[in-house]
């Protein structure tokens, strides 16, 4: 499937979603507490936070489906609205909640939101026909969805949202309740989309997801931007460094207080037969611990060291673990 | 906009819930009540009450009232007699005869004549009870004791009367004027019809299990508002966003489901006015219109109600059937207690029976059936169209409200 781009805007001059202090309350619940976002065309964005965090509000506030408290929302530069039509022809949206007419075949259901796009049903059949093929779903053209598996339906939940080519795509945590294998097809047509042009939002609560396919990646939480970078810029915004894990059964008191007394050292734990040492960064923890343990008379048995995750990031950022 | 009037009529065609209740439901009812009515109209029918008549000498004497007798009970040998007996005189020598025959329940009462030739009907007990007034008990053979009753009572006042002049004027017999004034009807029960057409007994329940399926396809319309409403439906979500305003897409909608739930309805009617032969009148085209202005306002009430935020698909489905029973108890469709309730409401509360909307889908036919006239069925025409502006507008109200809404 090809995206063509009929906007020849330079990515670094227009944002295609640029959000400034946007703030949005239920009665006494803030929901958006002064958020920025800019997305660049082109590129793979993550939001990333728990549930709760905001994430669908901010969507919701950027597609005109929410009215918000204060704050300026642009998309390609304009100003998005209800009415804003000529902006909507150029925005898909795969909705969290897989939203398909179960009355109607796959290819109908495709056919019909690609309709309220592309009015044309001679210009719509090939749009249809490219989004069957890009969701892999050509074998169950004439499945209604009560009969599809929820992978499938996942598939045809995101067919619906780009059957007609959209500049900007909104991913809003479509990989929740699907197998693996499913979710690895997901996050490669995701890929591949991009690839073809088009910029996408991705939103999720899976770190692994976002960090394997997000150019860039927002950390919310509670409403707030807290982080925005690659992946690497995030882990070395933090104080966090690796993870190391030895296997050892006889290490001594006076040697685990050595451990802890290594500068690079915030927490070490031994349980009898393995030692857990979380790190600062450093360039020679690893070196330095195994030193000690040494010099205790430890014996060594496998070792692994981890690097600092976006887990970690978050953890260091708001002080506690990703909630599901 | 045509592409989703062409998917809310697919999808709404394939609502099996919503095709039981607006095709099966009706048709597989009206078969019900059609079978147990089939012999309550023949219940209400005129028929001959079993009487003793005390044929002693005061009735030997009188040929006046034992002719009369014999004209009532179809037994006249002459002109006089009526087409349809009103009694099956049974002869009896005495009052202690006559009561005999009451005991034995081969009489209902007897009849006796006195010495100024005054007629005088006396009924048993069990008779007399299935004659208290209510409505429910009326019946065929109440109905024939009480026109027997009011002909023996005009023909006592005739009598009396006709004595009366003749002893003070004896010449007045020779009048021909006088015996014709005395032999005019005046008073006298008769049958006669005052409709349009002659309804059925069982005719209101089918009209009124009609306007309870109207009602119940209002899930259409609140199907089309759920799923175009972003903070009612995922699928609102996707179409929310969609480069098509909104209020196209519920006006497609709308109509879409105007069309599925007039076509539901008119095979529910004609199924029952074709395979079961209840009366509209002779009024078809009437009420086709009828069924399509009916069917308009229940898919302006179901934009209402699917227009209620905060309520989800299910609940407001729910809520079509809970209204359409509630409001056909008020309308008569569940038994004799309903339709008199229907009725009294009609009577004494007249503005409830206004504003109940099944209430006005039963006038409308109603309307067609018992008036020349088609003012009444258009009145009721405009006071269903009138309540369909109404929940339009409090619909579009409530979706304003909604055009931003909590997700």
């Amino acid at each position: 499937m090809t995206i063509d781009h009929p906007t020849g805007a330079a990515p670094e001059a227009v944002p295609a979603v640029s959000v400034s202090g946007l703030v949005k309350h239920y009665g006494e619940m803030t929901a958006l507490d002064h958020f920025d976002l800019d997305v660049r065309q082109g590129e793979i964005f993550g939001l990333l936070g728990p549930n709760g965090s905001g994430k669908t509000t901010a969507i919701n506030c950027i597609l005109a489906l929410l009215a918000y408290d204060s704050g300026t929302i642009r998309v390609f530069g304009e100003p998005m609205t209800p009415t804003s039509y000529a902006l909507k022809r150029r925005i898909g949206l795969v909705p969290q909640n897989v939203a398909v007419l179960n009355e109607l075949t796959v290819e109908e259901n495709i056919d019909y939101f690609c309709s309220l796009y592309v009015p044309k049903k001679a210009e719509r059949a090939p749009l249809v026909d490219e989004a069957i093929d890009f969701a892999g779903l050509g074998d169950y053209r004439r499945f209604r969805p009560g009969k599809l598996s929820g992978g499938l339906l996942r598939r045809l939940n995101i067919a619906c949202g780009i059957a007609h080519k959209p500049d900007l795509i909104i991913f809003d945590e479509p990989t929740v309740a699907v197998d693996p294998q499913s979710r690895n097809a997901i996050l490669e047509g995701i890929q591949r989309l991009n690839r073809d042009g088009a910029t996408v939002i991705y939103t999720s609560h899976y770190m692994e997801e976002v960090e394997e396919i997000c150019d860039r990646i927002l950390i919310m939480d509670y409403g707030r931007h807290l982080a925005l970078g690659t992946a690497d810029e995030l882990k070395d915004m933090i104080d966090t460094g690796e993870r190391i894990t030895i296997e050892t059964l006889d290490l001594g008191d006076e040697t685990l207080a050595a451990v802890r007394a290594l500068g690079f050292v915030t927490d070490a734990a031994w349980d009898g037969r393995r030692l857990d040492v979380t790190c600062r960064r450093g360039d020679h923890n690893l070196v330095d611990l195994i030193g000690v343990l040494r010099a205790g008379g430890a014996s060594i048995g496998h070792l692994t060291s981890r690097p600092p995750t976006l887990n970690d990031v978050f953890l260091e950022l708001t002080g506690t673990a990703l909630r599901d | 906009m045509w592409s989703t009037f062409v998917m809310t009529l697919r999808t709404n065609l394939q609502d099996k819930a919503s095709m039981f209740w607006l095709i099966v439901f009706p048709l597989a009812l009206a078969t019900l009540f059609n079978m147990m009515f089939a012999d309550l109209g023949s219940q209400y029918e005129l028929k001959a009450v079993p009487l003793a008549t005390v044929q002693d000498t005061n009735w030997n004497n009188d040929k006046g009232a034992s002719a009369f007798i014999d004209a009532l009970s179809g037994e006249a040998k002459d002109a006089t007699g009526i087409s349809r007996p009103l009694l099956d005189a049974t002869r009896a020598d005495s009052v202690g005869k006559a009561r005999d025959l009451i005991a034995k329940g081969d009489a209902d009462g007897y009849l006796t004549v006195d010495k100024q030739g005054r007629i005088t009907l006396t009924l048993a007990s069990g008779a007399v009870a299935g004659m208290d007034g209510s409505g429910a008990s009326v019946s065929g053979k109440s109905i024939t004791i009480s026109a027997l009753g009011g002909a023996i009572d005009l023909y006592n006042r005739t009598d009396a009367l006709t004595r009366k002049l003749i002893a003070d004027n004896p010449w007045a017999a020779t009048s021909r004027s006088f015996w014709t004034s005395l032999g005019s009807a005046t008073g006298m029960t008769r049958e006669t019809t005052l409709t349009n057409s002659v309804p059925g007994v069982s005719t209101r329940y089918f009209y009124a299990l009609f306007a309870m399926a109207c009602i119940m396809s209002m899930s259409y319309s609140i199907r089309a508002v759920v799923t175009a409403q972003a903070n009612l439906s995922a699928l609102g979500v996707r179409r929310s966003i969609a480069p098509l305003s909104r209020t196209r897409q519920l006006v497609a909608g709308f109509l879409a489901s105007w069309l599925c739930a007039s076509v539901c309805l008119l095979v529910a009617f004609a199924y029952i006015r074709f395979v079961l032969g209840v009366p509209f009148g002779g009024r078809e085209p009437a009420a086709v219109l009828a069924v399509v202005t009916a069917s308009f306002m229940a898919c302006a009430f179901g934009t209402m109600i699917g227009a209620i935020p905060k309520l989800s698909y299910g609940v407001k489905v729910g809520m079509t059937s809970a209204i359409a029973c509630t409001l056909s108890l008020f309308s008569g469709l569940y038994g004799a207690f309903a339709m008199s309730l229907s009725d009294w409401i009609a009577r004494n509360l007249p503005a409830l029976a206004l504003i109940n909307p099944t209430q006005q889908v039963v006038n409308l036919f109603y309307d067609i059936l018992y008036f020349d006239s088609y003012r009444p069925f258009l009145a009721t025409c405009g006071v269903l169209l009138a309540m369909s502006a109404l929940f339009l507008a409090a619909g579009a109200l409530m979706l304003k409200e909604q055009r931003y809404e909590h997700l």
